[in-house]
């Protein structure tokens, strides 16, 4: 962090931004740069730097690492207006900083409806409860004793978009897609668990529920549970983030966020679903005529482009451009993303690169040649049961303008002919 | 054991001081009142935390913006770096409205309208100073006695909890497979498991009235809900909305939308008032959920009382607009479609709408933007 004067006293942090900046102009500017320089050549390789010079940081400088100072910039960032306090709040994942299909755990974007619960894992029980042989409380200890699995599972909040049902509202992937994070899980299946306890014929029913202030509640069907459900304490390899629910969270993959109950202390087991506030008030979908769908889990085959898009807009002028975006299914894997770059007429078949795991992140690229003149970029994904990603049109027919939740509808992005972009919608 | 103020020492001269002649213009007794509209997000007393506000202990006398480890809004830390200090004016004007006096904090609270009302939880506050005040006191009065039992209280439980400790107790083993867990005693089932269903399985015996449910709404949730449930600034709104669930903007009330009345004591018993959950006795919950039902027009009586015998009989006027997930019949999920890849529009795409027109996207402090939501 220390940083030391170059020759002329800029701070080399500087002249570095100023540099990218000129490259901001595109191919002119960097050959003008280049020919600023006296002996004919980028001074970034005539001139012997600091960093080549000096010696860095010794080992421990940082016991546990942190980004660059030079991605200071790639945080989470919230949306103020959205809701009353930042204690129940959400904050969006920077999508459009990363690539491939991992979150990186600081980037998670975060939902609570009663703050931060902070858990000395000493202290924190696990009950299952309800229609089952035995009652049974584990500790921390106990669950690391039983048979884990490692799984790389997508997590969307159901409201994803929520902003955009009645237009076009926000300017930036993050804003518009950032509730949702890909993570490896290690974690016990719930199976285990269940079977530990001895569940009773009549046990058709889930409760998991937290620890934290708003005690979150959401009922889950026995099926499930017992399918693909994870108790989870790694999230990435390391614990699970405070803010994630260390020490404890259910993973419930594929299903709506919400259901992923953190700080998870309890599963009681029941022969009727519980009617809980996050099911009934929240995460329940009003259609056009007034009428309600509840119970609506799975989180439907969606895509986005993340490059370019408003808070990442083409710098370097006309030539290769990388378009890259996120697809992912609550249904399974990705089996097809297309691209559009005039607004849907006309579709290519993009490249999915990277592992391809059901109910994980999917990243596809499309590389093309920019001839400079404006774009209307649209992605539309097909997952593994032949599901297509809707328009927004499709979705406000089907279901109104009063929906918030579910909202999987094909994004355009506009890029003007110097690059930048904006978040539109289209004929 | 204490942790504030640093000895109990301390804390008996403290307490002792408290009913400080200089207190006069305010009543530490009836301002304990008033700090029930505080409550939900502010702390005193001993073993005072930071909640949505920062512990108001020692606040008389401390630069704005200044209780460590409590993370402001911008605008209070400059304000204490602008020289705002707290003393009986620039509370008062603060707590008068707290935003007109501070653009820009994050106390999301109206503002207490009467002037005795800032007076006396001033004095109040004041008696939760570390330091002895500047005239000694001679009388303890009945706000101190009342802190003073707490305080014993608080210290009782913690030596309770303190003494069996969860390791020394001896408990059932697990008999199942992998013989991991032990069996969950049924004092414990009864202490998490507090759920309750629409048919009325697991409701506490209890009872309570609209009339009495009345000033424990106004003392605990009206600071957030608003008077009538209407909803203070952003704060959820708990009543009305009556026929506006197929207009443009739907207002989603327990009247107007929830399904089931089981889902309301649910709520409020596990995490209201947000804050202080679990702080309500089934009674209280019993009252608020009769008034928030008075609210919402579906009992008309004050005299109402609801209790676990007539709970069921209850329905709300929306429980038939709710079905089960149907999206698989929705057309653009019609199975077997191959999608379109070339001249799927007529001609060439138009722009409709932009971003920009409502441009609402965060660019750093202060955007107080309406529209749009996450729930
Ligand atoms: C809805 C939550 C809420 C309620 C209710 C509330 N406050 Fe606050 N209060 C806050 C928050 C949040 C802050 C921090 C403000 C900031 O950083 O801008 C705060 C700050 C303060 C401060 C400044 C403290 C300091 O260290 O500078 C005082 C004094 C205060 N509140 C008094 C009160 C009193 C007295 C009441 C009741 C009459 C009250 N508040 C009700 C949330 C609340
Ligand atoms: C400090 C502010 C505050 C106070 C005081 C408060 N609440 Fe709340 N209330 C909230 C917030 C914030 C939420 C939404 C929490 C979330 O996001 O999950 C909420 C949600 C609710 C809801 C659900 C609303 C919905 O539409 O889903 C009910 C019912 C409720 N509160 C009742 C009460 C009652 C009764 C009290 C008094 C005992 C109370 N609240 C006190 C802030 C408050």
């Amino acid at each position: 962090m220390v940083s030391k004067p170059d020759p002329k006293g800029t701070p080399r942090a500087a002249s570095r931004r100023d540099f990218l900046k000129t490259g901001l102009m595109g191919g002119a500017a960097i050959a003008a740069g280049a020919g600023a320089a006296k002996a004919g050549g980028d001074p970034l390789i005539t001139e012997i730097q600091d960093w080549n010079r000096y010696l860095g940081e010794g080992v421990d400088a940082a016991p546990y690492g942190t980004p660059s100072e030079f991605e200071a910039h790639v945080v989470r960032r919230n949306v103020p207006w959205l809701t009353a306090d930042p204690v129940s709040s959400i904050n969006f994942t920077p999508l459009h900083e990363l690539d491939g299909i991992i979150t990186p755990n600081g980037l998670c974007f975060e939902r609570h409806h009663g703050g931060t619960a902070i858990i000395n894992p000493a202290d924190h029980r696990l009950m299952i409860n309800g229609l089952v042989d035995t009652p049974l409380v584990f500790t921390m200890e106990d669950l690391k004793r039983f048979p884990r699995e490692n799984r790389a599972y997508f997590l969307e909040c159901a409201a994803n978009g929520g902003m955009e049902w009645k237009g076009a509202q926000l300017n930036g992937c993050q804003f518009t897609h950032g509730m949702i994070h890909c993570v490896v899980y290690t974690g016990v299946p719930l199976r285990y668990l269940l079977e530990e306890a001895g569940v009773k014929t009549n046990g058709k029913w889930l409760l998991a529920e937290g620890a934290d202030a708003s005690a979150m509640t959401r009922s889950i069907p026995m099926e499930k549970a017992l399918d693909d459900c994870l108790v989870a304490f790694k999230m990435n390899g390391e614990a699970l983030r405070a803010e994630q629910g260390y020490p404890l969270r259910l993973c419930v993959p594929g299903w709506e966020g919400n259901m992923w109950v953190k700080w998870l202390r309890r599963l009681e087991v029941g022969d009727q679903p519980w009617h809980q506030r996050e099911e009934t008030s929240k995460y329940t979908d009003l259609l056009a005529e007034g009428k309600a769908r509840r119970h609506t889990w799975v989180m439907d085959v969606k895509s986005v482009i993340t490059n370019p898009s408003p808070q990442a807009p083409v710098t370097h002028g006309k030539g290769p451009l990388v378009i890259s975006g996120l697809a992912w299914s609550g249904g399974g894997t990705i089996k097809r993303v297309d691209v559009s770059i005039d607004g849907g007429r006309n579709w290519r078949e993009a490249r999915i690169d990277g592992p391809s795991l059901p109910k994980a992140l999917h990243r596809f690229y499309l590389d093309i040649n920019w001839d400079g003149s404006d774009l209307l970029l649209q992605s539309r994904a097909i997952d593994d049961q032949g599901l297509v990603q809707p328009s927004k049109d499709q979705l406000r027919a089907a279901r109104g303008g009063n929906s918030i939740y579910h909202n999987n509808g094909i994004q355009t992005w506009h890029v003007n002919t110097d690059g930048v972009v904006e978040n539109v919608e289209v004929s | 054991m204490l942790k504030f103020p640093k000895s109990a020492a301390i804390a008996a001269l403290a307490l002792a001081v408290c009913a400080s002649p200089a207190l006069a213009e305010g009543d530490a007794d009836a301002g304990k009142k008033v700090f029930n509209k505080c409550k939900a997000c502010h702390t005193v007393g001993d073993g005072a935390k930071h909640r949505v506000g920062p512990h108001l202990n020692d606040v008389f006398g401390r630069t704005a913006g200044t209780a460590e480890g409590y993370k402001y809004s911008k605008a209070m830390i400059a304000a204490g770096e602008g020289g705002l200090v707290w003393d009986d004016a620039t509370m008062a004007e603060y707590l008068a409205n707290p935003k007109a006096m501070i653009k820009g904090t994050k106390m999301a609270f109206a503002g207490l309208k009467e002037d005795a009302d800032v007076a006396n939880v001033s004095a109040y506050l004041k008696s939760f100073a570390a330091e002895p005040a500047e005239e000694p006191a001679a009388a303890e009065d009945a706000a101190v006695e009342t802190e003073d039992a707490e305080v014993e209280t608080a210290a009782a439980t913690t030596e309770d909890t303190a003494e069996p400790g969860a390791a020394e107790m001896t408990f059932e083993a697990s008999k199942g497979a992998f013989g991991l867990g032990r069996v969950a005693t049924v004092e414990e089932i009864t202490a998490w498991d507090i759920d309750i269903r629409p048919d009325g399985a697991g409701l506490p015996v209890g009872k309570g009235t609209v009339a009495d449910g009345e000033p424990i709404f106004t003392d605990y949730c009206a600071v957030c809900h608003g008077d009538f449930g209407e909803g203070a600034g952003r704060w959820p709104v708990l009543a009305g909305g009556h026929d506006t669930l197929t207009k443009e903007r739907p207002e989603k009330t327990i009247g107007s939308y929830w399904p089931y009345l089981s889902t309301v004591f649910d709520y409020v018993r596990r995490t209201m008032p947000f804050g202080d959950a679990r702080s309500l006795s089934d009674d209280d919950v019993y009252a608020l959920t009769a008034y928030l039902l008075y609210l919402n027009d579906v009992v008309e009586d004050e005299d109402f009382e609801l209790s676990n015998e007539n709970f069921t009989s209850i329905r709300l006027p929306n429980e038939e607009n709710f079905f089960d997930d149907n999206r698989m019949s929705e057309p653009h999920y019609a199975q077997g479609v191959e999608p379109c890849m070339s001249d799927c529009k007529p001609g060439p795409v138009e722009i409709t709408a932009r971003a920009q027109v409502l441009d609402v996207t965060p660019e750093g402090e202060g955007d107080e933007n309406a529209g749009g939501g996450i729930d």
